[in-house]
């Protein structure tokens, strides 16, 4: 085969790798080993989004049963006020709290405000965006829905 | 080719690309803005929603009674609804967002694009429908 031959074929068989092929899908969105905690932040930033959105139109639906009268209201009610209902609260507490705090660090992030500065790519490659700054921002929101899990637990299973 | 064709081209494609555009009156920049300001809108909103569940004690706030003495004050009224507004806009954008990241043809991004907005009116619309009856029209 000439090189001519050889490069054309080169330049086929990558352009069947583009076509769509070689995208790993919801596999490659959920794989956190290779890209570290940037990757997980990215996933549990979605994760988050999607479980509050479900939430959300629960409760758009939960609280229309006060339309329908006090005894429609206590029954809808009765449903959170289960264990079970006040863990899942505790979730959305959890939930709502980091993707907060993260989306917050996004959108500093996506201004350009604690990238680092650009350099030269030099051995090991580390990228100065993927900083302690970014990362710390990633644990802050960690410990803070944690904590605002605690006080949703305290205040759910107390009742004040 | 001439530059009549060049031209003709160019405009034709710019059609397309208008037609087929995620949302064809704004920029996908533009339409992050909104998502951030939403966001942070949502955050001070609901801010206030919560602590409105706070100023008793929880079990109590959530009685019948309280919970429409609130939805009867005009000022909350419009808070809940503003954050209605604010989540719907904010929640159904990131779901568009994370839809179109996980596949991009032209068809899946209409049909995203349609879905999320219809989805974003009919919750609000919802939502709106218990504020205003809730409410019972009255200002008082």
């Amino acid at each position: 085969m000439t090189s001519a031959a050889t490069s054309a074929k080169r330049i086929d068989d990558n352009n069947s790798k583009n076509d769509r092929t070689n995208r790993e899908g919801l596999r490659g969105w959920l794989n956190p080993i290779i890209y570290g905690w940037e990757r997980v932040s990215y996933w549990f930033q979605r994760l988050t989004g999607i479980f509050l959105l479900v939430y959300f139109i629960g409760h758009v639906y939960e609280t229309s049963s006060l339309v329908s009268g006090p005894d429609a209201w206590a029954a809808m009610l009765e449903l959170t006020q289960t264990i079970g209902g006040h863990l899942f609260l505790i979730l959305v507490i959890g939930a709502s709290t980091l993707h907060t705090v993260n989306g917050i660090r996004l959108i500093f992030t996506q201004s350009g405000q604690g990238l680092g500065k650009p350099g030269r790519p030099d051995y090991p490659y580390d990228p100065t965006s993927v900083n302690n700054k970014q990362r710390s921002g990633l644990w802050i929101a960690f410990i803070l829905a944690a904590v605002a899990m605690l006080y949703g637990a305290n205040v759910l299973f107390s009742g004040e | 080719m001439t530059s009549d064709s060049i031209k003709n081209n160019r405009n034709k494609n710019k059609n397309l690309t208008k037609w087929f555009s995620n949302i064809p009156f704004l920029r996908e920049s533009q339409i992050m803005k909104i998502h951030y300001i939403t966001g942070v809108g949502a955050l001070f909103v609901v801010a206030i929603h919560i602590m409105m569940r706070l100023i008793m004690p929880f079990n109590m706030s959530l009685e019948f009674e309280n919970v429409i003495l609130n939805y009867k004050n005009i000022f909350y009224a419009l808070l809940l609804e503003s954050i209605l507004i604010l989540i719907a806009i904010h929640g159904f954008n990131g779901l568009r967002v994370i839809l179109i990241e996980i596949r991009q043809t032209q068809i899946w991004e209409r049909a995203v694009n349609i879905l999320v907005i219809v989805a974003m009116i009919g919750i609000i619309a919802y939502g709106t429908r218990t504020i205003i009856i809730a409410n019972g029209f009255s200002l008082g």
